[in-house]
């Protein structure tokens, strides 16, 4: 019953939902001199960078080490950002918020899916990047929405937790930030997961993107099938997470206004 | 309908029992250093509670246009803010009954950048509106608001009067079943004003519910058949609007 009003009000929206993501996608790099090719370019440079420092510098040993790393890097890239703008998603709407009712949660929705679709695209880089390689693509591509769909859930449910509670606490903003670069180094993006001490092993399963992460790896780098088991077990809390995030959110909503 | 509350079928906006509190901060905590700071009793006590409405009962039938009258201050606006959504009631509950449009605000979501056609898709899609209906709606809208010449240019490069103009014609052509309305009618110049006019009698002529605040008493008495009157958060009067205006006016005036 819940559930039919929320998908009701949602589908009602849908136009909202959808300009708000054209806005959010092209408001961004609009006035800027190259424009939307900056979604492009941004991760493009960003790869280059890593692609320098990691087996040049740090020296890690890893076979065509640019796709394994980026493999990995775009989507917590994905992950990080998705996560940073959705937590301020909310207070920065503040002024339309006070001026007009429309389902609150289209916010961090819409914010979560405008960063997803530029995931998507910077996909088609990395595709390309893994053709030229030479790594290639198999069959166990076909897990990848799968995984794709998990990481979306896992990031509405976390962006709908922390839009509403930065409202009442600004602060929490920077520590997501503090957060992000701890997780950066606690998911195996530029290492191996073998290269972690023993004790430190169980991080690999409790931190959903380092499961996430594998996931990507092992089909886009490995080619072979996904830890199918932890990739479920993250998928089955992924969907809990959103449930309890979107009743924490209803719950705060009410008073955003007031707050803000 | 909902929690053991029903609605009549002839009922627009029923107003149940609602009671508003604001806080009314000092200084308020809003880091975490803060809030610990400030979580202390002496501090806390320092935020009085502000009570704008007490216990409102108030049924609003289809069709009705409604007047709320009351000095500033009086929790007006506050109501109307609630009868949206914008702000929840602390006890009590609001049931709307059809699509609800508000004229609070004009011209939320606009984008500097973005032109005036791309705007009113924007705009239009904040009030519920899918892309099916604004196609059917645009026509009219960019016909209301005389811009054609301009609508294809960013709303950065419209003056304060023309961006009134254009957020005021989205808001009144998309088909709302009951309007609310703040301190109408204060956009663009006279020839304009008699337009808007002449729109809300016809929306009005046509069954639409209508609650308007205002403080222009001439416009009540022209537009309204009903007066409600709040008097430091409760209702004081409530009635024919003649009856109430004449109240008013001998003590407020």
């Amino acid at each position: 019953m819940i559930c039919m009003n929320v998908f009701k009000e949602l589908y009602q929206y849908r136009e909202l939902l959808k300009t708000n993501i054209k806005k959010e996608i092209r408001g961004k790099y609009k006035g800027s001199w190259l424009g939307v090719l900056w979604t492009f370019l941004n991760p493009l440079l960003m790869l280059a960078v890593y692609a320098f420092v990691f087996p040049y510098i740090l020296r890690v040993n890893v076979e065509n080490y640019t796709i394994f790393m980026i493999v990995a890097l775009i989507p917590w890239n994905l992950f990080t950002t998705a996560i940073q703008n959705g937590t301020n998603s909310v207070t920065q709407n503040g002024a339309i918020l006070k001026k007009v009712y429309f389902p609150r949660e289209i916010i961090p929705f819409s914010v979560t899916t405008s960063q997803l679709i530029n995931f998507l695209i910077t996909c088609l880089i990395m595709f390309v990047f893994i053709l030229v390689s030479g790594v290639g693509f198999s069959i166990h591509l076909v897990w990848l929405p799968l995984i794709i769909l998990i990481e979306y859930l896992l990031i509405l449910a976390f962006n709908l937790v922390l839009s509403a509670v930065t409202v009442f606490v600004n602060d929490l903003s920077h520590f997501v930030q503090v957060a992000m670069t701890l997780g950066f180094y606690a998911t195996p993006i530029v290492y191996l997961p073998t290269m972690l001490p023993a004790k430190f092993q169980w991080a690999m399963y409790v931190n959903p993107m380092a499961v996430l992460v594998e996931a990507y790896r092992a089909v886009l780098y490995y080619h072979q099938d996904p830890n199918l088991q932890w990739l479920g077990i993250w998928g089955g809390l992924s969907v809990i997470l959103l449930i309890v995030g979107y009743l924490i959110f209803k719950k705060l909503e009410k008073t955003f206004v007031e707050e803000l | 309908m909902k929690r053991g509350i029903t609605v009549e079928k002839d009922v627009a906006i029923k107003v149940n029992h609602v009671s508003k509190d604001f806080k009314l901060y000092y200084d308020k905590a809003h880091t975490l250093k803060e809030k610990l700071l400030f979580f202390s009793k002496k501090n806390r006590e320092k935020n009085h509670i502000l009570h704008v409405l007490k216990d409102i009962n108030l049924d609003i039938k289809k069709g009705e246009s409604v007047a709320l009258i009351g000095t500033n201050g009086s929790g007006k606006s506050t109501l109307l803010k609630l009868m949206t959504k914008i702000i929840y009631p602390n006890k009590g509950k609001i049931i709307t009954n059809g699509k609800l449009t508000s004229l609070l605000e004009l011209g939320a979501g606009f984008h500097d950048d973005f032109t005036g056609r791309e705007n009113i898709y924007f705009n239009a899609s904040i009030f519920g509106l899918t892309r099916k209906e604004i196609d059917a709606k645009l026509e009219e809208i960019i016909e209301f608001s005389e811009l054609r010449d301009f609508i294809d240019n960013p709303v950065r490069t419209y003056s304060s009067g023309m961006y009134m103009r254009l957020a005021f014609s989205v808001a009144i052509n998309v088909q709302a079943e009951i309007l609310l309305i703040d301190e109408i009618l204060a956009v663009g110049d006279k020839h304009f004003q008699d337009k808007c006019f002449a729109k809300l009698k016809e929306l009005k002529d046509s069954g639409k519910t209508i609650v308007i605040v205002t403080h222009n008493m001439d416009q009540v008495k022209q537009f309204c058949n009903r007066a409600v009157w709040l008097y430091k958060g409760e209702i004081r009067q409530d009635g024919e609007v003649d009856d109430v205006l004449k109240e008013y006016l001998r003590v407020c005036g």
